[in-house]
């Protein structure tokens, strides 16, 4: 098995580590912020970032420091860093283990794209759910302000650096930036309509950077070891670094792996997942988180970096990768994900909260036996009205995947509906209801 | 009455936002916290805390799953049923917890100690299938591991079972 | 050299018209100009966009995806395509598919069929068949409040209602409860929606979710027949269309965009339209018999016997013992031709109206001052200023509409707003203006006049004197300045219980602004010497230089709805039409040839005279029209006395009032809905009234009456319409009445004004600027004050059904340390005292009243009066009364 360095996890993987300041310093902690403090400007770092290639690890994959370049260099007033900790994405769960086991890392990240950016403030939203998380980071906060890390006058320059914990209190909604600062505004977590976007009209109207955690925690390393360093990693050169993969579902060893992009889903399914979790072979997978659409087993080499997935007709996403062996309903894997996209859907676009409701019902009753002829075309079709139609991309990603296992097992769809037709003789006709 | 009792960390709270109205979301959880629901009262005062109408309190509680508007049991078990913790045994832990505490989903037992929902993913897919009581997560559940943390619950109030600093893998100890 | 800079225009195509527009035009507003109409639920031209509907999508070049165009504006060269792309149309039929899935289609239930624009947009867009087989969501209906009924299975969810709540009134009672599909409409709490009432949800919601429950069922929209009117409520004159099914008010509302409301209403505009139809409207006239009951008369009788009883007076003892009194909610057609008969006919110039109470405070000085006796600033001009000063109004509680012009100055343009009030700025279900306010100073309702005293006292010890001022009149303020200089800071501070910084921040604000508006309401108004307190603050616009500056002014916010014209029609003591003082002696010649009559010479005499001389018999015969005395005066003014000395009392009203139970004769009038005419409202404008309804019962227009009497006299003044009268005051008062959109302020007139700066200003200056110390706190007792309320208008609104449904009866205000000091529960009882007597009264709790007080509403203070004595101002002969000190105990 190929190994491979690790970035992120490599702390936290050392035994008995428990990300306290004292062992993140003495891995070397901090030492990229006093650098950046030191020794460069705030374009300076912007430009080392751009030239890293880093792209955010929250789901859309943006330039990290094109996005930081967006934030307007002589505004008068404030501007803000929110660290988005919102991970509500079902079948992720690296950010909560970056901050529950090094918090450190993610504090330097924040501090320094602060500093870039030049905010004085940095909010980290975190779901409402991880109160652990929260716990813990407020600690290391704590810990970083004690030591001068964080602070009015950070290490005795005239930076002056707030960091606060905000805990969320159950929406998944509130993970897209703008529906996250609505909701760290104190408000209903509906997204904005784009423009203006947050890099000038963010929190308070004010410009605001959102950032994934993932994506910050890299920005230390990329300062401590260089732009180039990063930028060959992975697959330059618009997929550079690492990335911590969620593997989950019936794979033998579920877990985070760290691992540089461009490496195939064969490789961390069968090598660092060990393969699949009894003798059944794979049925499918989802490559980026429930918003991906799914993918199949002839798709076990198309490499992990942004370019390559999409070309497969997915998206890398917020790297959850969720495996299903044979014998798993798609029917039902589709339904148990639109369950989740119904209860989540924030209400505010037609298509996507009526879609929603009205594709769920639909798959409910397939499910249920009571499928009809024509139900099939008019899922795709709803699902075509959904996508491209709303303000945020929540309504893009719930016709994913319904429009995806239909496109690759929509025999098992029919097969479902074929069984009903054939009971339905007897039973009689479902009303349909006429205007 | 949150005033009275919480001033000081109101106070800090409020410092942490050049918007009052920022503080919505931890009043609200500390309401919680404090009566294990948020009641009209607790929406009524952290209106005017936040110089606010209970509107706007109310709409902004009413959108967070989290948050109860009705009294719960002293306990919340919250099981994720999403389709990741589905693949590794959710739904046979909601059996479970149904038979076990004797109640349906959504329901809380007559001695008002356990509330049971289930809920959508909690950000441990790799650990499934999991539950959420209170604050605390406990993952890997089986039948046995269900059954002992209930009674800890009811004997203890907690449970040495809950899960600690999340990490997954556990790292490879040192090898000897 | 600065460079001039006009805006550019943008070009835009939409559907292949091509079309140039202001840069910051959403694609919509753009669309509607070319007459392309882009269906639409949630975008408003009143609100933010939300762009939430999804409804109003549209294919713009070199855009990726379908656009919303009510949230995409307008940049140069686009091209939009609307109705010309079947995408668009696909996209428009999808999200109308969508709408429909979960709605119940019961529009044969529904009020807003017919007007619906879910109905309309499904005919234009929608196939017969609906895809949707499953089971529809279901919400219980809600009734929101006794008024207002949500059907939420018919929501759109495009949140107009919430959002209008919001930005436009500042309200925010309306809650978006939960998430996704089951996101309802909702407010706070398990009990009715307690809030301003002011209908914009019912009238924003685009389709039957939020409805009016005071005409539900009753009307499809075709079966009814509009009028377009004026409130007759307060001052602000609001447009609103009434429509009536079989002579009977259905509903009102009012257009998007009419009239100086812009559409939008308060809670008396828009529900409180019964009262002009209550059962209890006079329908005949009435003579009384001489044990004290009515005979109904036929109006030949009626006339006759009015007629020969106040001709009988004028021929026993002339003119003078003849009086008369009239309401400013009357037609400016009726009060000037009241004033016409009263002094031609009858020969006396003992008029008086409701200005009286207040609103002549704000008149005289503004005509001493200034030399104008309106506004010299209009409603945009509120909207433009970027600095307000309130004093004595929650704006939103008197004057609603003026008030919503005050918020979207401060909420949407960033305004600062100035306030000296009693309000404390605490949130509750109304409004409260000072919780916008960024300087707010708190003010007893006695200390306005130390107030303001204070606020010009900041300015001239700061040095924040205008140079023009400071060089050109320096007596004026140097003479300001020494007389203050006996008023000192520390008197001021223990008095007012505020620190002289505030006054000083305050003052540097207004100095600083560039267009400043100064709004006074009825703290000041009636308040004991309130013509001073409005002079002094004259001074300080003319102090900070703003008085030549366009758009700065001083606007005495009018109670009643015609107020203002009832001055300028002459209805007043000492005036004639102009208003011409009686003083001026070439002016009043001109209206005498104009008339060609001869003009009274015997003295004028004010509301308070009036009354004392019908006390004491030198007044004999009283006509009043549409006032009430007995019940707008406490006991203590002896009006019972005044009436049941008189020989002759005549009564022209629309309900058999406290005040015309004395009457000999009482004639039945028209309300403002069965009648043509005009209002003029607080900032001036002159605005039609128009008949919606036939007259109840046999009951005439007061002009007509006017008209029929002056006939029955021998001394015929004849007009055969409202029309007729109004040209004649156009003739009298020249230029009177542009009809148009919005007023033309007259502007201050400068030789005016120079004759005040340079002497008088002398005339009272050392008394104006000295104010009695304010007596410390009474730990024993508590200062009751009567104040107006939101939900009605006078005592006319307390015969709408719809408004008694949100308040019936008074209830004693107060915060919860006050009622917690006195012992009292919320819901209990209260026993008030004091030397005049003792009454019981509901108590509530509300945190806005200050300490050391409580408010009632004066439209219920039948009982409560008795507590009170009032004071008249020997200045202005204002009634002020309207506080007292109490006792307090629990019962
Ligand atoms: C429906 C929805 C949910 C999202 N949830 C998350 C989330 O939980 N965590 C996250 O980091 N980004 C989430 N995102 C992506 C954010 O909108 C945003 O792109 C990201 O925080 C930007 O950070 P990055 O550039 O560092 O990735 C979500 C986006 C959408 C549309
Ligand atoms: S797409 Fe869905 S989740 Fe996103 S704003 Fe619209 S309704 Fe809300
Ligand atoms: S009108 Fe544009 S989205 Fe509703």
């Amino acid at each position: 098995m190929a190994q491979y360095e690790k970035i992120l996890l490599r702390n936290m993987e050392q035994p008995g580590y428990r990300g306290s300041l004292h062992e993140y310093e003495r891995t070397g902690g901090y030492q990229a912020l006093r650098k950046v403090l030191r020794d460069l400007s705030p374009a300076q770092v912007i430009e080392a970032v751009k030239n890293s290639g880093l792209r955010g690890r929250g789901g859309a994959g943006f330039p990290t420091g094109i996005k930081w370049g967006f934030v307007p260099k002589d505004h008068p007033g404030p501007k803000y860093l929110c660290c988005n900790a919102d991970e509500s994405e079902p079948g992720t769960f690296k950010d909560r283990q970056l901050m529950e086991r090094d918090p450190h890392q993610l504090l330097e990240g924040i501090l320094i794209a602060c500093y870039a950016i030049g905010a004085p403030v940095a909010y980290i939203y975190i779901r409402g759910e991880f109160r652990l998380g929260a716990k813990i980071l407020e600690r290391a906060i704590e810990e970083a302000r004690g030591a001068g890390y964080i602070g009015p006058r950070i290490l005795g320059t005239d930076v002056g650096i707030e960091v606060y914990v905000h805990q969320g209190a159950g929406a998944y909604i509130c993970g897209e930036e703008t529906a996250l600062l609505e909701s760290l505004e104190g408000k209903r977590g509906l997204p904005r309509f784009k423009p203006p976007f947050p890099a000038t009209h963010g929190l308070y109207q004010k410009p605001t950077v959102v950032n994934n955690v993932e994506t910050l925690c890299n920005v230390p390393h990329i300062v401590n070891r260089g732009a180039e360093w990063f930028a060959s990693i992975g697959s330059p050169p618009k997929s550079t670094g690492t990335r911590i993969f969620c593997l989950s579902g019936h794979v033998k060893r579920p877990g985070n792996y760290e691992v540089p992009m461009g490496v195939t889903f064969r490789e961390l399914i069968f090598e660092l997942g060990g393969g699949m979790r009894s003798e059944k072979p794979l049925k499918g997978f989802i490559p980026g988180g429930a918003s991906a659409p799914f993918l199949t087993p002839d798709h076990l080499d198309v490499k992990m970096d942004f370019e390559s997935v999409a070309q497969a007709g997915s998206m890398l996403g917020s790297g959850g990768v969720t495996v299903m062996e044979e014998g798993t309903s798609m029917v039902w894997a589709a339904l148990r994900l639109m369950e989740f996209f119904y209860h989540e859907s924030c209400g505010k676009c037609t298509p996507c909260r009526e879609g929603s409701s009205w594709i769920l019902q639909i798959l409910q009753r397939i499910w249920a036996g009571g499928g009809r002829p024509g139900d099939l075309e008019l899922l795709e079709d709803l699902c075509k009205n959904i996508e491209g139609r709303t303000v945020c991309a929540f309504g893009d990603a719930e016709v994913s995947p319904v429009l995806s296992t239909l496109r690759y097992w929509r025999d098992e769809y029919e097969a479902l509906i074929h069984q009903a037709e054939a009971t339905r003789t007897t039973k009689g006709e479902i009303p349909v209801l006429t205007m | 009455m949150l005033r009275e009792k919480h001033h000081q960390y109101i106070a800090a709270i409020l410092k942490r936002y050049p918007v009052k109205r920022s503080a919505m979301l931890p009043l609200l959880n500390l309401a919680q916290r404090e009566e294990g629901y948020v009641s009209e009262a607790a929406m009524k005062e952290i209106a005017a805390i936040l110089d606010l109408t209970p509107s706007q309190v109310y709409e902004t509680a009413t959108f967070y799953t989290m948050l109860n508007l009705k009294p719960i049991g002293t306990f919340h078990i919250q099981v994720c049923k999403s389709l990741m913790c589905a693949l590794v045994g959710a739904d046979e832990l909601i059996h479970w917890l149904e038979d076990h505490l004797g109640i349906k989903v959504g329901e809380t037992t007559s001695d008002n100690l356990f509330t049971l929902s289930v809920v959508e993913c909690l950000g441990s897919c790799a650990t499934g299938p999991m539950m959420q009581v209170n604050d605390d997560y406990y993952e890997r559940l089986d039948r046995q591991k269900v059954t002992q943390i209930l009674d800890d619950l009811r004997r203890n109030g907690t449970s040495p079972l809950k899960s600690g600093p999340f990490m997954c893998p556990e790292p490879v100890p040192p090898s000897s | 050299m600065a460079e001039q800079h006009t805006p550019q225009l943008l070009r835009v195509t939409i559907d292949g018209i091509a079309v140039q527009v202001p840069p910051g035009t959403l694609v919509i507003e753009a669309a509607r100009q070319v007459g392309v109409m882009i269906p639409h639920f949630c975008y408003h031209p009143k609100l933010e966009p939300d762009a939430n509907c999804r409804m109003c999508l549209v294919e713009i070049e070199k855009m990726p995806r379908l656009q919303t165009s009510c949230s995409t504006r307008v940049t140069d060269g686009m091209v939009v395509r609307s109705n010309t792309s079947p995408v668009v149309q696909a996209a428009r039929k999808s999200v109308l598919e969508f709408i429909l899935a979960n709605h119940p289609l019961d529009c044969p239930v529904c009020d807003q069929g017919g007007r619906c624009d879910l109905q309309d947009f499904s005919h234009e867009y929608t196939p017969t068949v609906s895809r949707f087989t499953e089971l529809k969501r279901i919400f219980p209906k809600e009734y929101f409040s006794p008024l207002i009924e949500t059907q939420m299975n018919r929501c759109v969810q495009c949140l107009r209602c919430v959002r209008y709540c919001d930005q436009v009134m500042d309200v925010k009672a309306l809650a978006p409860a939960g998430r996704g599909t089951m996101t309802e409409i909702k407010h706070f709490g398990h009990h009715a929606l307690d809030c301003e009432f002011c209908g914009g949800c019912v009238q924003i919601c685009p389709v039957g979710a939020i409805t009016s429950r005071l005409s539900m069922y009753e009307y499809r929209p075709w079966m009814l027949k509009r009028t377009e009117t004026i409130c007759p409520y307060c001052g602000d004159g609001c447009q609103f269309t009434i429509q009536q099914k079989n002579n009977e008010l259905i509903e009102v509302n009012s257009t998007y965009g009419a009239g100086r409301n812009r559409g939008d209403l308060c809670a008396r505009g828009y529900f409180g339209y019964h009262a002009s139809t209550h059962p209890d409207r006079l329908r005949h006239p009435l003579i009384r018999r001489p044990d004290g009951t009515f005979r109904e008369v036929p109006w030949e009788e009626a006339l006759e016997v009015a007629g020969e009883r106040l001709m009988g007076i004028k021929q026993a003892h002339g003119g003078e013992a003849i009086a008369g009194l009239i309401t400013s909610r009357c037609t400016n057609e009726e009060l000037y031709l009241f004033q016409k008969l009263m002094r031609v006919v009858l020969g006396t110039n003992k008029i008086d109206c409701s200005a009286r109470y207040g609103h002549v405070n704000g008149i005289e000085p503004l005509r001493r001052v200034q030399g104008a006796h309106r506004w010299t600033v209009t409603f945009e001009d509120i909207v433009a200023a970027d600095v307000l000063l309130l004093v004595g109004t929650n704006i939103t509680e008197t004057n609603p509409i003026t008030g919503l012009k005050v918020k979207e100055a401060v909420k949407r343009r960033g305004a600062r707003l100035l306030t000296l009030e009693t309000l404390l700025p605490v949130r509750g279900s109304i409004s409260n203006i000072t919780t916008l306010s960024s300087c707010h100073i708190p003010v007893h309702p006695l200390g306005y006049g130390q107030a303001v005293n204070a606020l010009v006292k900041a300015m001239i010890e700061q040095n924040d004197v205008a140079p023009q001022i400071r060089e050109q009149a320096v007596e004026f303020y140097r003479t300001i300045e020494s007389v203050l200089r006996t008023c000192s800071w520390e008197d001021l501070e223990c008095d007012l219980g505020v620190s002289r910084y505030r006054f000083f921040e305050m003052a540097r604000i207004f100095r600083e602004a560039m267009r400043a508006v100064v709004l006074i309401g009825q703290g000041v108004l009636r308040a004991s010497r309130g013509a001073d307190i409005v002079t002094n603050l004259l001074d300080l616009l003319l102090l900070a230089g703003h008085h030549q500056r366009p758009g700065c002014g001083l606007g005495v916010l009018a109670e009643e709805n015609n107020d203002q014209g009832a001055v300028e029609m002459g209805a007043l003591a000492s005036y004639l039409p102009g208003p011409v003082s009686l003083s001026d002696q070439a002016a009043c010649q001109a209206i005498a040839s104009l008339w060609m009559e001869e003009l009274p010479q015997g003295p004028s005499a004010t509301l308070p005279e009036i009354l004392n001389q019908a006390r004491v018999g030198h007044v004999r015969a009283l006509y009043v029209v549409g006032e009430n005395p007995l019940a707008s005066l406490p006991p203590s003014f002896n009006v019972q006395e005044a009436l049941e000395r008189v020989e002759v009392l005549v009564c022209q009203e629309l309900f058999l009032t406290e005040t015309a139970r004395h009457a000999h004769i009482v004639l039945p009038a028209c309300s403002y809905a069965e009648k043509d005419g005009t209002f003029t409202n607080t900032e001036g404008l002159v605005q039609p009234v128009r008949r919606a309804i036939d007259p109840v019962g046999e009951s005439q227009p007061d002009w007509a009456i006017f008209s029929a009497l002056s006939v029955v006299m021998g001394y015929p003044i004849e007009y055969g319409s409202a029309k007729e009268i109004f040209k004649e005051i156009q003739s009298v008062i020249p230029r009177y009445a542009l009809l148009g959109p919005a007023p033309t302020p007259p502007n201050v007139h400068q030789d005016v004004v120079d004759r005040y700066l340079h002497g008088d200003f002398q005339v009272d200056v050392t008394q104006r600027y000295t104010w009695p110390r304010l007596s410390p706190k009474s730990e024993k007792r508590l200062t009751l004050i009567l104040t107006q309320s939101l939900f009605h208008s006078g005592k006319f609104s307390t015969r709408a059904k719809g408004l008694l449904r949100v308040q019936a009866e008074g209830t004693l205000l107060l915060n919860s340390t006050e009622a917690a000091r006195w012992g009292l529960q919320p819901g209990g009882m209260a026993r008030l005292s004091n030397e005049r007597g003792a009454v019981s009264v509901k108590v509530r709790v509300l945190d806005r009243v200050p300490e050391g007080m409580a408010f009632f509403p004066e439209h219920f203070d039948h009982d409560i009066r008795i507590l009170f004595q009032a004071e008249v101002d020997p200045l202005t002969q204002v009634p002020c009364w309207k506080q007292t000190s109490v006792t307090v105990e629990p019962q």
